[in-house]
């Protein structure tokens, strides 16, 4: 038989095995907050340094000018993954209709890649994508992925634009860094005030996903602005992605009796959570709130009725009227057969063509002309909106939408209001490098 | 001092009562899938890390079959759930877990028997990667699908128990605050119906000042009943989690009868104590070790299948791993290989995460987990119910 120090050894290395063996530590496909970024982000933070530039010239187009993708297609982010894809294969045929011969006669070669909703496997991917010569990546849907490819892109001097990542200091990493999305000390606040002032609640409670960069940062910007208008938190409970029994936590909350839940996570464990909320006994006076992680259709799905009422941020919306989302509604039916799930799609489609058109613009195709040209765009119609980032560190001042789900299937989305720039930050915004609570309203 | 004055400083003993059911009801599960490890490690001297993924499977099988009768989340009108429906799928999920378990066994681990306990032990783990990543190719897994809750009867029931009552002061304040609060929202209504196109995320001056007075007032109320409601000791119980409670427990009593009180039960136990002499008593040694992995794979598959309809949880291929780690741990704790030892491991482990959430600190409750085992190793290593009787080899 064998000997109780050997089971120990046998035990502890089992343990070790299976905490080495679980990369993503049981929490489905999404691996654990491998980030980089300087954690100094904070909206109080004034930070008035200027962004490194990367020292590496990066690529230079030769026969065809290849731009890479990579995003989510597969793993927990698919449903955003997949839109923000379609929505670059969108721009790129457009794009081609406009510009027969190419730029300066050379093709664009443009690849996607899959990062399975995975930062290192983001990283690899957009590794391969500048040693194939890539002069522009797209990127990801979420911030902890983008952070990789953006670390792995300032290595090599190329230009990144961020598609859907919304984390504050992610641009932080490089001047080659840019995101056609707002950051979350713009939608942090939104949801603040839309509290405060809309729904006057007073206490809050935070639920953060400990494994999302983009979490995180979310429940600070909701908790110091929410803080400051007045509010209180009264609790901040965690959980990892991937848990299942939310029990404990709801309970320490439900005793703290908020008027207000926002939780910061992805949808994958929003649902659930608001499931358990409510057979908690946490009741429909108490409306739960979060930022664009909860964009998808499967929301609904996990959630089910315990969802319904609940408010979250947006970027953009389908049901707008404005020309551009007209037109890239109609192509985008023609092409793909229904209305995009999430609006990955529209800002995939803004990424790729802003990415697309500083090509053009950039005397020589080179990822250092091209980053100068992305950083020259001025007033780009975007369909998520318009987009400046001349002079903007990498991050467009956009609106946001606050959304309400109701429970019918055809029309699972209201819009309940827009807020702008000019709602939330006194003029001139950008004052600094990062908004902070003297440009507050 | 300061430290001791921080860590009881988060600390309700009002929702204590509630926690300890929430830490038992987590651990109920924890308990059902350590059982599996603990008895195969009984038998074969293996620890079968494929377990979490049969587990994983169980829970899959339970989507399918909900999907089959009907419950599909694009469903517009789904039948109408009954316990029939959950019965159903616990049973297919019990029986598909028997049958990859005893595939596992046969295809897997039998071969290896004669070899080296470390090549079994590596087989497990290429198992458990092979169902993880392998099964990721043929499974639904993204978007991760969950089940409908509408397959659940007791869906959004819960039994509230009052164990004390609050003050009477306190409820005299929500007496006071409430004809206020009806004033004020009467008159706020009254100003909507006569406005009726008003669009009450934007009203005007006077609209504005009679919502606002509307909610002071309703937060004055508001405030009043969670004093009155903090001041109790409530107990809430979903309905859902204490049938998957009482499943747990009826299939625990069966296991206990089945291992006592049959001849294959004492035949397992035999073979427990010494392998080699039960094969010479005339035990078909195969036969019992194939009953084993009917056992511990059928527990794994009830447990994935009530936690995946009763909690909602996406699934993916992944499913397994965390509540794997964490019920061989608990397996380990109560001494694996010893079937009372790992429910009393499992239902430890459960309570120790959830007194950590209670005490405020959730951002740790996988960390006490790990650091449990170790105490526990460091001063019994053989688990709080194992012997640490040393062996000669």
């Amino acid at each position: 038989m064998i000997s109780m120090r050997r089971f120990v050894t046998l035990t502890v290395n089992a343990v070790v095995a299976m905490a080495v063996l679980a990369p993503t530590s049981g929490c489905g496909n999404k691996a654990p907050a491998a980030i980089v970024i300087q954690p100094a982000a904070s909206a109080t933070d004034n930070p008035t340094a200027a962004r490194p530039t990367p020292t590496a010239a990066g690529n230079v187009a030769k026969d065809t000018v290849i731009v890479g993708m990579v995003t989510s297609l597969n793993g927990d982010m698919k449903p955003g993954g997949d839109d923000s894809a379609k929505g670059a294969q969108l721009a790129i045929e457009e794009f081609n209709k406009q510009n027969p011969s190419g730029i300066n006669g050379k093709k664009v070669d443009f690849r996607i890649e899959d990062s399975n909703s995975r930062p290192e496997q983001g990283k690899s991917a957009a590794e391969k994508l500048m040693s194939d010569g890539a002069v522009a990546l797209v990127g990801d849907v979420s911030s902890g992925i983008c952070a990789q490819i953006a670390n792995a892109a300032f290595a090599k001097g190329v230009p990144v634009v961020a598609v859907g990542a919304t984390r504050s200091d992610l641009t932080d990493i490089g001047s080659n860094v840019f995101r056609v999305c707002y950051t979350d000390d713009f939608q942090g606040p939104v949801m603040a005030i839309f509290a405060r002032k809309e729904l006057g609640k007073k206490k809050a409670a935070i639920i953060t996903d400990l494994k999302q960069p983009y979490s995180t940062d979310l429940s600070k910007n909701f908790r110091y602005f929410f803080t400051k208008l007045g509010g209180t938190i009264v609790d901040e409970e965690f959980y990892n992605s991937g848990d299942a029994q939310f029990s404990g936590q709801l309970t320490n909350l439900k005793s703290k009796s908020p008027d207000v839940i926002f939780m910061s996570g992805y949808f994958n464990e929003t649902g659930p959570l608001a499931r358990q909320a409510r057979e908690q006994g946490i009741g429909k006076d108490v409306p739960l709130m979060g930022g664009d992680g909860w964009d998808s259709r499967e929301i609904l799905n996990t959630g089910g009725d315990a969802i319904v009422g609940s408010f979250f941020c947006n970027h953009y919306n389908n049901q707008e009227t404005r020309p551009e989302v007209q037109t890239f509604l109609k192509t985008w039916t023609a092409k793909y057969g229904t209305t995009p799930g999430t609006t990955m799609g529209a800002l995939g489609y803004d990424a790729t063509m802003l990415t697309l058109q500083a090509l053009k613009a950039a005397k020589v195709p080179d990822s250092k002309d091209v980053t100068d040209a992305i950083e020259n765009t001025q007033n780009y119609k975007g369909v998520s909106g318009s987009i400046t980032l001349k002079g903007m560190d990498g991050n467009p001042q956009k609106r946001a939408l606050v959304i309400q789900l109701t429970g019918d299937p055809k029309a699972p989305q209201k819009v309940i209001r827009p807020y702008e720039w000019a709602d939330v930050f006194v003029a001139p915004f950008h004052q600094h490098h990062r908004y902070t609570i003297s440009d507050f309203k | 001092m300061t430290l001791a004055l921080h860590l009881v400083a988060g600390v309700d003993f009002n929702t204590l009562p509630q926690q300890l059911v929430n830490g038992l009801l987590l651990g109920a599960i924890y308990a059902l899938i350590a059982l599996g490890y603990t008895m195969v490690y009984g038998v074969l001297r293996l620890i079968n890390f494929a377990h979490g993924e049969v587990y994983m499977l169980g829970a899959y099988v339970a989507l399918f079959v909900s999907y089959f009768m009907g419950f599909r989340p694009d469903a517009t009108h789904p039948p109408q759930a009954t316990i029939l429906n959950l019965v159903i799928m616990l049973l297919a999920s019990m029986v598909v877990c028997s049958i990859v378990g005893v595939c596992i066994e046969r295809f897997a681990y039998r071969p290896m028997r004669s070899h080296s306990r470390i090549a079994s032990l590596i087989t497990a783990i290429g198992v458990s990667l092979l169902l993880q990543y392998g099964g990721a190719l043929f499974l639904p897994n993204s978007p991760p699908p969950s089940i409908s809750e509408s397959v659940n009867p007791f869906h959004g029931q819960s039994k509230e128990f009052t164990l004390k009552g609050p003050s009477q002061d306190l409820v005299m304040l929500v007496e006071k605050a409430k004809p206020a609060k009806d004033q004020a929202q009467a008159a706020y209504q009254g100003w909507l119906t006569s406005h009726p196109n008003a669009d009450i995320y934007n009203l005007p001056a006077d609209g504005q000042a009679l919502k606002e007075a509307q909610q002071s007032s309703t937060d004055i109320f508001n405030d009043a009943e969670h004093k009155v409601e903090a001041g109790g000791v409530h107990l809430i119980i979903q309905t859902g989690q204490a049938v998957m409670l009482v499943s747990t427990v009826v299939l625990m009593g069966i296991l206990t009868y089945m291992v006592l009180f049959t001849r294959a039960g004492r035949a397992m136990r035999a073979v427990s104590h010494d392998f080699d002499s039960a094969a010479l008593m005339g035990i078909n040694v195969n036969n019992i070790v194939t009953f084993t992995f009917v056992l511990g794979s059928s527990l794994a598959g009830a447990g994935a299948m009530m936690t995946a309809t009763f909690l909602g949880t996406p699934l993916t291929t992944f499913y397994g791993l965390a509540p794997g780690v964490k019920a061989f741990v608990a397996a380990v704790l109560g001494g694996i290989g010893n079937i009372p030892g790992a429910v009393l491991g499992g239902l430890l482990m459960g309570m120790a995460e959830n007194m950590v959430v209670w005490a405020g600190y959730s951002n740790y409750r996988d960390a006490v987990a790990f650091l449990v085992l170790i105490i526990v190793l460091l001063f019994k290593p053989g688990g709080l119910m194992g012997s640490s009787k040393v062996e000669k080899v």
